[in-house]
């Protein structure tokens, strides 16, 4: 039985990554996978998503920006199946990468269905069957999370389909129901519409991205609408039948009831934790009622030698966060100095169109705490470089205690604006206010100079509105 | 010509000290070396005498208002001569030029002080509300940087981080904090008008951030036993004469500091303090004897060196600390550089307690009051049977207050055996 320091369950980002910095630290260093390198996120999330995106945001502007941008197409064709044909070449170079990390890094990867038997040693069954027994002082699960689903309802992969599916089909719908409006909804909304797919947005909470600021999901909904994408909010799905060419949900409305058609339905309404099959259990590892592990600061959890991360701990499920957590969690295996993460301030990102990006308290959410707050905004339609790319919906919002300036959030829609949160994070993270953001000189024209202009309007007043 | 009276530097460490009281007042006049105000330093009341004969023409400072030295106080001349309205900026002790001005920017404190690493701008501003010096807070960010959680938790004087550590032997090692009960709850308002409120006065709120501190700093713990003081008081019948000849009135406190100097030689780890670096260990027994000051407060004025003096320059050294703080002339620098207090509560009748600990030191060593108790003497019969006696003996609870962060109940318990014994073997 081969003896090692530090067993990692899953090779997502998190698992990978901890894997990656474990060997670094000296530590004998294996990774365990039933299905691939790379996780959900380089295989059948994050990544291949990005790439269908900048294909949609082409098709949009081939098919809507012609008249604004000044050109015409003649019988112009786009070929869905080539853009997912691209996705699938970018997450196997990636996925291709982290097999490249592993061997750079002497971790043994084992690819195979983990369960484990004490706190001290898996077994690996791959898919032949062929089992191995691996010895580990220590064992992180990374197990990630699954789409969840509406109860009653099978998930065919035909007509009803959850990320996985959906971003693997070789053709788009001519028309999609999408249920829940997080970032994976809100994603493939903007995918499909670019392609021209009639979408219909349903979401169970009063407004779509409910977990964002509330000025977020109104500018969103606004665009969303404008580019012809249909929302219901505050709409229950009841229950959808699956016919042979197309599904009929029954969703329920302040309006009462309605009938929607469509070819497909995504189903888009959260992740659970993968927890069940791998004895953890048995072990003695404590689960949260919600079915997550818990975790201490350190990703230990109550049984000493295993311990979690990313995911299966539902802190956040982001794919950073779990890169993250799993630094923190090979530093804290190995003695050696580490961090203790701040979930609050993680950066969240959507690649919807307009983009959203977030860290931190929603205004609402830092009044509810008693904090006196100032805001900064600034709106793209000020950005000269936004004006020059031609888009520009969104702006940018910022919060901070007006006692002591602490960066309590920010809320940013608009281009890009996934690329913008790294100053602010930092800036939270190091306790400065928007003084020092205002006054740091931003290049011209960026996108984020509206970030520097927001901390000037915090602070005062900003220069250009 | 006019002469400026300036905040002098009272001591090596001394930067600042708060105006108690002015002795003499605008259009007053004043001879050089009469004394013009009175001073407070870290628990020493102290006067400030003028530098000149002539008419007080205006003071700069409130009473009550603390400043750092070299800060303007006053200004001595002829009367109807000419004086700046507002203080000019400070200067240096003995400068002779008016420092270039500064930017008046004393409530925000520069970020990147010496020796504090970064400061954040949010720290720094909530440092500046709250009067914080940051060199008393210890930072948890990475390289040790003080962060806004570092700082509140500062403010609000949360207890010390450091976990309490099992000793596992019985209740005398609970912490102190357990035998009295958290922190009292916040006094309400006075609301009823027979309702009165005494104004904090400096040596009341010195002592009061100082016990909190020291709290909040060391993990308290109190050790308890019992010595005979017979052959102590027999050794001080038989000395007190020819002491006193020598000039030394020879307190029961002389015994007491000798013992534990003792003590402090055999278990050097109780002569420590606590740092970030280490636990620093001190070569000299600078002892600390707590005197009481009445309504006044309190003062510890301390006996430098005390390893290298006989029983009776600890006796002359007390007399004239003792003395000399109860008429408020000692010196910053005497109540300063202690590395072990003695308390001795017994005086007011206190049979026992558990004083908390002069920061930074590792203990206090607590003495109750002297009292006759019968106690059973273990003996042998002339037949060489074991039999005991009841005897009246003159017996004294003595505590050790000790940091438990530094050393270990057993440690302690050596260290308070030894006074113990070299009290019951004195001869």
């Amino acid at each position: 039985m081969p003896d090692y320091d530090v067993v990692v369950i899953g090779a997502g980002p998190g698992g990978y990554v901890c894997a990656i910095r474990a060997a670094q630290l000296g530590l004998k260093t294996a990774i365990v996978d039933r299905e691939w390198l790379g996780g959900v996120c380089l295989n059948v999330g994050c990544i291949p998503s990005k790439a269908l995106l900048k294909n949609a945001e082409l098709a949009h502007v081939l098919r809507e920006r012609g008249e604004y941008f000044g050109f015409s197409v003649e019988g112009l064709k786009l070929d869905y199946g080539r853009a997912v044909e691209r996705s699938r070449e970018v997450a196997d170079r990636l996925v291709k990468g982290v097999g490249f990390l592993m061997k750079k890094n002497n971790i043994e990867v084992h690819m195979g269905a983990a369960i484990l038997r004490s706190p001290n040693s898996i077994a690996v069954t791959n898919s032949e069957g062929e089992g191995v027994e691996l010895g580990a002082k220590n064992i992180v699960v990374a197990t990630g999370a699954s789409a969840a689903s509406i109860p009653g309802l099978e998930i065919d992969g035909q007509r009803v389909l959850t990320y996985r599916e959906a971003i693997l089909q070789t053709q788009a719908p001519k028309s999609v129901l999408i249920v829940g409006s997080g970032a994976v909804g809100l994603e493939f909304a903007t995918i499909w519409n670019g392609y021209g797919v009639e979408v219909t947005i349903v979401e169970m909470l009063p407004r779509i991205a409910p977990l964002e600021d509330e000025d977020v999901s109104k500018e969103l909904a606004k665009e969303f609408r404008r580019r012809g994408i249909k929302i219901m909010v505050g709409t229950k799905v009841d229950n959808i039948e699956v016919l042979k060419t197309k599904v009929k949900a029954t969703v329920v409305g302040d309006s009462g009831k309605e009938i929607l058609e469509a070819e497909q339905a995504l189903v888009a309404t959260g992740f659970r934790p993968n927890t069940a099959g791998f004895g953890l259990e048995d072990l003695g590892v404590q689960l949260a009622e919600s079915g997550m592990v818990e975790i201490d600061e350190r990703m230990g959890t109550n049984v000493p030698g295993i311990w979690a991360i990313g995911d299966v701990t539902g802190k956040l499920q982001l794919a950073h966060v779990a890169m993250a957590m799993g630094i923190v969690c090979a530093e804290n295996i190995a003695g050696v100095e580490t961090i203790e993460l701040n979930y609050e301030m993680m950066p969240r990102a959507t690649y919807s169109s307009p983009q959203v990006a977030s860290f931190g308290m929603t205004e609402a959410q830092a009044e509810q705490r008693g904090y006196e707050i100032r805001v900064g905004r600034f709106p793209f339609q000020a950005s000269g470089k936004s004006l020059g790319m031609g888009e520009t919906a969104g702006w940018i919002k910022l919060i901070s205690d007006a006692r002591y300036g602490e960066i309590l959030g920010a809320h940013l829609i608009g281009p890009e604006v996934t690329e913008l949160l790294p100053e602010l994070t930092l800036a939270q993270g190091m306790e400065l206010t928007f003084t020092e953001i205002a006054r740091n000189v931003h290049a011209h024209p960026t996108l984020s100079e509206a970030i520097m202009e927001a901390a000037h309007d915090a602070e005062g007043q900003a220069i250009h509105i | 010509m006019s002469t400026e009276v300036i905040m002098p530097r009272l001591g090596e460490s001394l930067v600042e000290g708060t105006v108690t009281k002015w002795l003499r007042h605008p259009d007053d006049h004043i001879e050089e070396f009469e004394p013009l105000v009175e001073i407070n330093t870290d628990k020493v009341d102290t006067e400030v005498p003028s530098p000149a004969t002539g008419t007080v023409l205006k003071l700069y400072v409130a009473e009550g208002e603390t400043v750092r030295a070299g800060t303007l106080l006053a200004v001595i001349g002829e009367p109807g001569e000419e004086v700046p309205d507002a203080p000019p900026a400070d200067r240096e002790e003995g400068a002779t030029q008016v420092a270039p001005p500064k930017t008046a920017d004393q409530g925000t404190p520069k970020a990147g002080r010496d020796g504090l690493g970064f400061i954040s701008p949010v720290v720094s501003r909530i440092a500046a509300e709250h009067n914080v010096d940051l060199s008393q807070v210890s930072g948890t960010g990475s390289g040790g940087r003080i962060t806004k959680k570092d700082v509140l938790a500062y403010i609000e004087g949360g207890r010390s981080a450091a976990p309490w550590e099992e000793p596992g032997s019985g209740e005398l090692f609970r912490p102190t904090e357990e035998f009295f009960g958290d922190k009292p709850g916040t006094v309400p308002e006075p609301t009823g008008l027979a309702d009165t409120v005494l104004p904090l006065d400096a040596v009341r709120t010195q002592i009061a951030e100082h016990m909190v501190r020291s709290r909040r700093t060391s993990a308290h713990v109190t050790t308890l036993m019992e010595a005979d003081l017979g052959r102590v008081l027999a050794h001080r019948k038989e000395h007190k004469q020819s002491f006193a000849r020598e000039g030394a009135n020879l307190t029961l406190t002389a015994y007491f500091v000798a013992a534990a100097v003792e003590a402090l030689k055999e278990v050097p780890i109780v002569n420590s303090s606590w740092s970030e670096a280490g636990i620093v260990l001190h070569k000299a027994a600078n002892v600390g004897v707590a005197v009481s000051l009445g309504e006044a407060g309190l003062i510890v004025p301390v006996v430098k060196n005390a390893e290298q003096l006989s029983l009776q320059a600890i006796a002359k050294a007390i007399n004239d600390l003792a003395e000399r703080a109860r008429s408020h002339k000692l010196v910053p620098d005497e109540v300063q550089g202690g590395t072990f207090t003695i308390t001795n509560h017994g005086v007011t009748g206190s049979l026992l307690a558990t004083p908390i600990i002069h920061q930074p030191q590792c203990a206090i060593l607590g003495i109750g009051a002297l009292q006759k108790r019968a106690v059973v003497i273990e003996g042998l019969s002339p037949s060489g049977e074991p039999e005991d006696s009841l005897a009246i003996r003159p017996m004294v609870y003595l505590t050790l207050t000790f940091d438990h962060r530094i050393i270990d109940g057993g440690i302690g318990d050596h260290f308070l055996g030894i006074v113990v014994q070299r009290l019951q073997s004195w001869a």
